[in-house]
């Protein structure tokens, strides 16, 4: 049998997260099939520039999901908002839109000392920028958390109540 | 949905917190929280751990009104 990985949330936010996951794509949907007819009269153009429809949807949908997972309590299923993780996230995306980058600067110029360039160029960039962005992410989230969980039910308010009024 | 009350009033019977409720079960504070509010409709695997918690039947505190 398939072993299942952890799963860090309960049913509730489970739950919440599926609804967030279906409007984002739902946003993705209608945002590419808009963008896709204003390019049928700009010949493949956006904003006056190719692909910029499809990179503004992407950014608009990317801060959709931080911001309603966040707004919730949530940050992932499988993984915690800690160092190590946002460390490895880094990583992989460093390395991946590096080799992108350096692959295309390959394609483009034919020399290799360059592409190689470019990729860690690049790489520094994506990495450093997802790492502080993702630990930022991760202390508002953990802010939020801590709020949501540790907000006074009834009991722990009259508790309060009356040591207050004992006290007086 | 309307609020589940007899899931409060059988807490406070205990003493307990939605806090502390929440650790015994297994969810998250805000969960408790929803569900008594009306706000979540729990699974039944839920429903019967929290009525396995408060020592109380399927139908005192999930059961529909009259």
């Amino acid at each position: 049998m398939k072993k299942e990985r952890k799963n860090y949330l309960d049913e509730m936010k489970e739950q919440q997260l599926l609804h967030i996951e279906k409007n984002g794509c739902w946003i993705a949907f209608w945002g590419l099939f808009i963008v896709m007819q204003i390019q049928t009269f700009t010949e493949g153009e956006f904003l006056g520039k190719q692909s910029m429809g499809e990179w503004l949807v992407f950014m608009i949908l990317a801060l959709y999901l931080v911001i309603a997972c966040i707004r919730r309590g949530i940050w992932s299923r499988n993984l915690k908002p800690n160092a190590t993780t946002n460390l490895i996230a880094s990583l992989i995306a460093g390395v991946v839109i590096g080799a992108v980058f350096g692959i295309k600067a390959y394609i483009d110029y034919d020399s290799f000392a360059g592409a190689i360039a470019t990729g860690v160029v690049i790489f520094i960039g994506i990495f450093f920028s997802c790492f502080i962005t993702l630990s930022l992410s991760a202390a508002i989230l953990k802010k939020r958390n801590a709020k949501l969980e540790n907000e006074e039910d009834d009991i722990q308010k009259a508790a309060v109540c009356e040591e207050t009024e004992e006290n007086v | 949905m309307s609020r589940n009350i007899p899931i409060k009033v059988a807490r406070v019977q205990l003493d307990m917190t939605q806090k502390q409720l929440a650790d015994e079960v297994g969810v998250s504070r805000q969960t408790i929280n929803a569900i008594e509010q009306g706000e979540y409709n729990p699974t039944i695997k839920l429903c019967r751990t929290i009525c396995k918690v408060l020592g109380k039947s399927l139908d005192e505190l999930f059961g529909e009104e009259e």
